[in-house]
């Protein structure tokens, strides 16, 4: 393993190494640059995870304390878990389940579409798809993505049967297993799927792609990646001129270290990131670095979810095989005449039946919880995940009063639906209860949102500084060597999952970063 | 660690509490009554939770003319509904909910396999067996633009 000094202030610092830090470290060091990856969490391999939901999630999860407000359900069922993301070596790569679509065009100009909604703050992104799709193109080759650049479409599975058949009877046209990054054929090194049921908890086989098993070992192969696991940054320095010069970091020993830097790149997820911004504050930035706009933390999204779960006569068995390789996308299409602006898709997803019985009425018991229980061997279920509208109070702030095992103060996640929001979780879950009915289900059942496994837009990007953190590149606006590579920079959140759009952007980023360095190296 | 303070009785009275808060009537009684001692492993590192252990089992046996232990299943869980949104039943139902349906004798009670990487996965055990439905397309004809 490559070690770089503490000293050499031509390292790249990343902070945190799941799909945007992960993909920006490993674009860097194939172009030749040193690149110190600090990543919170420890090093877990395939090998360590479990396939039980709770162990699993008790070695997986950012579990340190955060805390909640707002009119969110989240904040009253789970008030100190507002996100289920992950705190290790790959970030929340090793947790997602691998759904890949891009974003839409008009998703990038949400404001000029969906005009001036009371209540949001929407912003048109300062790119446009035509610009990031050639970097769509290389994110999906980088990550496999079935159905894309001639990668075979997974089989279909016994949730996906139900889903697909219903689907088909209700009229929608545009069902498929994927795009979806796991191989259904073996793929750059890593094995086609076994169809083991457990994405959320690891995976065990190597055959989804995540930074852990793709981006860092080709990135360790350079010799240019210094990777520090349980290394959890503190605070970003900078000096008199309001340049990053590098970052304090709390190492495994409990030590505090300082990693001088060429440039910094901080992609610790949408809470993480904007607290880490909020705890540099300085003299220059007393506001938190790179906040003169007062925007780091706000426009807080979490995309509209909600679940849909369909029992029937005879066995599912939901459990076997890719969690969400079926996706039905006619309902993200632009078509503002249903009661709300933006789309949503419907995805496959499983639970086991301690997540099941945990999430289905958090807090509830009694026979409506045993009932749905004891059918589980019967049931299929499918994620509602929409487009959900920014607004600048439901932000991201610092905890008054909460601190972490560092002492350092927690974030605060506040959230309120907006009706918009509202609106179209209410049709999702309509049309996926009519998918389910269409098919012959006894019995459907709706879920409230999960803890936010997508966050987005707190350090959102903007043409102009006063409107966001960053620009175009994910360059902060205040500090020139300061760049946000993680999905804290969506303008919007469009309705797609967001892995593969970070990935792309994340990639364009590091090809900017690598020609600025240049200049100034050279 | 169990605390002595939890009498044999006490341990009942909570196996008849994990029951009526979730009651299967397929399940035998062993994954409540590991379910009831984890929740008195776990009152056992948390004198407050103990305490309210302790005082809401004994709340929950003056309710009727009998202990709650020997009250028909309807009584029981009426008089559970009682209690719910109590500090006490807040706490034994986050345990139970986690402990009950992560035991893998409950998972085979409800047709779940649990973990299947040692076993190859399901790839040749069954992932796409459902019979009842028609094989669907996989993929859709055209790319969609809006």
């Amino acid at each position: 393993m490559t070690r770089f000094e503490y000293d050499d202030s031509d390292v790249v610092v990343v902070v945190g190494s799941g799909a945007g830090g992960g993909t920006v470290a490993n674009e860097l060091c194939q172009r030749g640059f040193k690149t110190v990856v600090l990543e919170a969490g420890p090093h877990l391999t395939g090998e360590d995870y479990h396939q039980d939901e709770w162990a699993a999630f008790g070695q997986m999860a950012w579990s340190d304390p955060r805390t909640t407000s707002g009119s969110w359900q989240v904040a009253t069922d789970f008030p100190g878990l507002p996100a289920w993301i992950v705190k290790a070596v790959g970030g929340t790569t090793t947790h997602w389940a691998g759904a890949c679509p891009r974003f839409k065009a008009h998703e990038f100009a949400a404001r000029s579409t969906y005009g001036d909604l009371d209540g949001t703050s929407l912003l048109d992104w300062p790119i446009t798809l035509s610009e990031l799709e050639p970097y769509y193109d290389r994110a999906e080759i980088k990550m496999g993505v079935t159905h894309r650049h001639g990668r075979p479409p997974l089989p279909a599975n016994n949730n996906y049967k139900v889903f697909a058949n219903g689907a088909e009877k209700v009229g929608y046209k545009y069902y498929s297993t994927g795009p979806y990054a796991t191989n259904a054929e073996p793929y750059d090194g890593r094995p086609a799927t076994v169809q083991d049921g457990f994405n959320f908890q690891g995976d065990k086989h190597g055959s989804k792609w995540s930074t852990l098993v793709a981006e860092l070992p080709k990135a360790e192969r350079t010799g240019n990646l210094d990777l520090r696991p349980d290394s959890h940054v503190a605070q970003i320095e900078h000096d008199a001129s309001g340049r990053a010069t590098g970052v304090l970091y709390v190492d495994r020993n409990g030590t505090l270290r300082r990693q001088r830097a060429a440039v910094v790149c901080v992609a610790g997820n949408s809470i993480e990131t904007p607290r880490l911004l909020l705890l540099s504050g300085s003299a220059q930035h007393p506001d938190g670095l790179a906040n003169s706009s007062g925007q780091v933390g706000r426009n807080y999204m979490r995309h509209t979810t909600g679940t849909v779960w369909g029992q029937f006569d005879k066995p599912v068995r939901m459990w076997r095989g890719e969690t969400m390789a079926g996706v039905i996308a006619d309902e993200s299409r632009l078509d503002t005449d249903r009661g709300f602006v933006g789309g949503y898709y419907m995805e496959t997803i499983s639970l086991g039946p301690a997540f099941l019985a945990k999430f289905i009425a958090p807090g509830r018991w009694g026979t409506p919880v045993t009932e749905l229980l004891d059918q589980y061997r019967n049931t299929a279920g499918m994620w509602i995940i929409g487009e959900d509208m920014p607004r600048a109070d439901n932000r991201v702030t610092l905890s008054g009063e909460t601190v972490d095992q560092h002492g350092l103060p927690v974030a605060n996640v506040h959230f309120d639906d907006h009706e918009n929001d509202v609106a179209m979780r209410r049709h999702g879950q309509r049309q996926g209860a009519a998918v389910y009915q269409a098919v012959g289900a006894r019995k459907t059942i709706e879920t409230p949102p999960y803890p936010s496994t997508h966050n987005l837009g707190t350090c959102r990007m903007s043409q102009r500084p006063r409107d966001g953190v960053v620009d175009r590149y994910g360059r902060a606006h205040d500090v020139p060597n300061l760049f946000i590579s993680d999905g804290s920079v969506m303008t919007t959140g469009a309705a797609a999952n967001p892995t593969l759009t970070i990935v792309a952007l994340a990639t364009r980023q590091a090809e900017y970063i690598a020609t600025e360095l240049n200049k100034t190296l050279s | 660690m169990a605390s002595s303070l939890v009498s044999a009785r006490d341990r009942q009275t909570l196996v008849n509490v994990v029951y009526a808060a979730f009651p299967h009537s397929t399940f035998p009684r062993g994954p409540y009554e590991r379910a009831a001692d984890a929740v008195i492993d776990q009152a056992g590192k948390d004198p407050r939770f103990l305490a309210q252990l302790l005082q809401g089992l004994t709340d929950l046996d003056a309710q009727r003319e009998v202990p709650f232990a020997e009250l028909d299943a309807d009584v029981a869980a009426a008089v559970l509904r009682g209690a719910d949104g109590t500090p006490f039943l807040t706490a034994v139902v986050d345990s139970v909910v986690v402990t009950l349906y992560s035991d893998p004798e409950v998972w085979e009670l409800l047709g779940y396999e649990g973990p299947s990487y040692e076993q190859g996965g399901y790839v040749d055990r069954g992932f796409d067996d459902l019979d009842w439905l028609p094989d669907p397309k996989i993929e859709h004809d055209e790319e969609m633009t809006a």
